[in-house]
């Protein structure tokens, strides 16, 4: 697959036409950054903010999405089929995500139709980051400002052009006809990567959580890191990689439908039995579900840590919880019990 | 497209009233298609979700053992979904999807005493079980089969009949208990599970102990099934916990990197010693 150049004004028009044919989602400018949105024409697209203020992981996994509807007789029926859509400028820590959560819906036991179906319709063009934002740590977790994973084109700000990287055959024929990428092309994007990539002061040491974790169920480490946390799930809401739901039902005017909606660990409610019994009853066992979850379940279950490094979940946090910290407080505690 | 979200169309054939405080009934399904009929292929442990239109769906142990030609779930009165449950009659229509899950280990009993513990109406899979290892050709390969059953009070026991007959079974040492007495005839014993399951004392020599319960009565029971000589890879619990998708999507059932729907519902002992005590 062949590197391409592509002008800012050819993007444009090359957005202008998948805008015709299909849904666009972009980031868009909001009242303190970015965020989501579908955009009408190139102009709308702001890539001006480091990240955008939600992830993308509703666009294989809406917030809230009808999973089947009734008919008048009481069956079941399945809802349509999704839109083809084009996700844009999404960055490498949140394209990194779709691929955790492609590979938990679709490869681990059963696959889940619905993101399945739009995975099927979905085309991902990545944009590098060439600036990082104070809660960025994407380098500790193995990805990189510039990494293309997940993507079907990572595109590269050089200035006065992008460099189109094609990740995927449906990638490579989007950019297909563009000026072929020259030596001086990949030298600057060395350059930038290799600037944004010492900017990243965020770091954890992920080593060796794998085999000292599954150790500390029972420590009262846990206790401490939780004691801030005021389990208001604003941490799992904006995770790339949570994909918890809870399923319900509504009526309206007699027509019955099932939904799944996103849902949170850190509520008390998500693991209480109808029989009153709750065994995450404590707040400390819900954050460490959390922890545990990003940096060993998933390793069990998927071979892979589910963080990605995007830094939602530390702004965002109202107690100032850092995972960044949690890690390192983790650590040295085996550190501690080792000595 | 293979949607395991849709359920499959079923009809209540029956309802039967399990207890005297009328808060478990029995629920006997039949196949509205022959082709889901035929597609439902199950083993003892596994369970489904039931599903009413507009009120939502809620899993349950499958009560029915594979032979049966009905498929059987005995549910408590306890929220929204059961209580519509409860108020629908025979000739109703409900939805059904599963089976989901492992189920007990059937390959490891051939040549090996079984021994089963249950209390309150988690009774439900073992008595699947239990009727599932009672056909002649399963039977003979297995040694003394021993069932300890306890519930609250005489008049909580499900399957009151069925129980009468299985008292009968030379084929099968049933012990029933109930926690207190309030007077009454009863000729049974009087005791919590783990007690009577120490006074009944079976051998732990080449058996396998089921477990199902309440998880007061799974903490008390483990103790004596070790006083007992049963070693944690002969011990295997069905375990519940909140669940919302059944095929290890929604997160819900988790204990520690184990999803009970998915990797469960039944767990060796040894395995959890492994896990954090999330159930």
């Amino acid at each position: 697959m062949k590197n391409r150049i592509i002008s800012r004004d050819e993007l444009a028009q090359l957005i202008d036409r998948l805008v015709e044919r299909v849904d666009v989602y972009a980031p868009v400018r909001e009242k303190n950054g970015a965020n989501w949105g579908k955009v009408g024409s190139a102009n709308e697209i702001y890539l001006e903010a480091v990240n955008t203020h939600e992830p993308a992981k509703g666009f294989l996994f809406p917030r809230c999405e009808m999973i089947l509807k009734f008919d008048q007789s009481g069956n079941a029926v399945e809802p349509g089929l999704p839109q083809e859509q084009v996700v844009f400028g999404i960055r490498p820590c949140d394209a990194r995500a779709l691929m955790v959560l492609e590979r938990f819906f679709t490869s681990e036991g059963k696959t889940d139709p619905y993101v399945q179906a739009r995975l099927e319709k979905m085309t991902i063009i990545g944009v590098a980051c060439n600036r990082t934002a104070p809660a960025c740590f994407c380098l500790a977790l193995g990805n990189s400002p510039h990494s293309s994973e997940g993507m079907d084109v990572l595109l590269t700000d050089l200035g006065d052009v992008f460099l189109a990287e094609p990740r995927s055959e449906k990638g490579e024929k989007l950019i297909a006809g563009l000026a072929e990428a020259e030596v001086k092309h990949l030298e600057r994007r060395t350059e930038l990567k290799e600037r944004v990539e010492s900017e990243i002061t965020g770091r954890i040491d992920t080593t060796r959580l794998k085999e000292n974790l599954p150790k500390m169920f029972d420590d009262p480490v846990w206790e401490r890191l939780s004691l801030p946390c005021i389990n208001c799930g604003a941490c799992t809401f904006l995770c790339p990689t949570c994909h918890c739901f809870d399923v319900t039902d509504e009526t309206v005017r007699g027509n019955s439908a099932r939904y799944r909606v996103w849902d949170s660990c850190q509520f008390a409610l998500y693991s209480r039995h109808a029989s009153g019994h709750n065994p995450r009853f404590n707040p400390a066992f819900r954050y460490r579900n959390r922890v545990m979850d990003k940096f060993y379940y998933t390793t069990e279950q998927m071979g892979l840590i589910s963080c990605v490094g995007c830094g939602r979940c530390i702004t965002v946090c109202p107690a100032g919880i850092d995972i960044r910290q949690t890690v390192a407080t983790l650590l040295s505690f085996i550190d501690s019990t080792e000595r | 497209m293979n949607n395991p979200y849709i359920p499959i169309q079923m009809r209540i054939e029956r309802v039967t009233v399990e207890n005297d405080a009328r808060d478990l009934k029995t629920f006997d399904l039949a196949f509205v298609n022959e082709s889901d009929r035929e597609n439902f292929k199950f083993i003892p442990g596994q369970f489904a979700f039931l599903s009413i239109p507009g009120v939502g769906e809620a899993p349950f142990g499958i009560a029915s053992a594979p032979h049966e030609p009905v498929i059987k779930f005995t549910v408590k009165r306890v929220g929204v979904f059961t209580t519509a449950l409860h108020e629908m009659e025979a000739g109703a229509g409900l939805g059904m999807r599963g089976p989901w899950g492992n189920s007990y280990p059937f390959e490891i009993m051939p040549g090996r005493d079984v021994v089963i513990v249950s209390g309150g109406f988690s009774f439900t899979t073992l008595r699947a079980t239990i009727a599932h290892l009672l056909l002649p050709e399963n039977r003979r390969n297995l040694g003394k089969i021993t069932a300890i059953y306890g519930a609250r009070s005489p008049g909580e026991l499900l399957y009151k009949d069925e129980i009468r007959q299985w008292e009968q079974n030379p084929d099968l040492h049933l012990v029933l208990c109930v926690d207190r007495l309030n007077g009454g005839d009863w000729p049974q014993k009087e005791g919590l599970v783990p007690n009577v399951l120490r006074e009944v004392g079976p051998k732990a020599d080449n058996a396998v102990a089921l477990v199902c319960g309440p998880p007061i009565m799974i903490k008390y029971t483990h103790p004596v099934l070790k006083e007992l000589g049963f070693k944690p890879d002969q011990v295997y619990l069905s375990l519940e916990n909140r669940m919302k998708c059944g095929i290890g999507k929604c997160g819900h059932c988790n204990i520690g990197p184990k999803y009970v729907c998915k990797d469960g519902p039944v767990f060796s002992y040894a395995q959890l010693l492994n896990l954090p005590a999330e159930y």
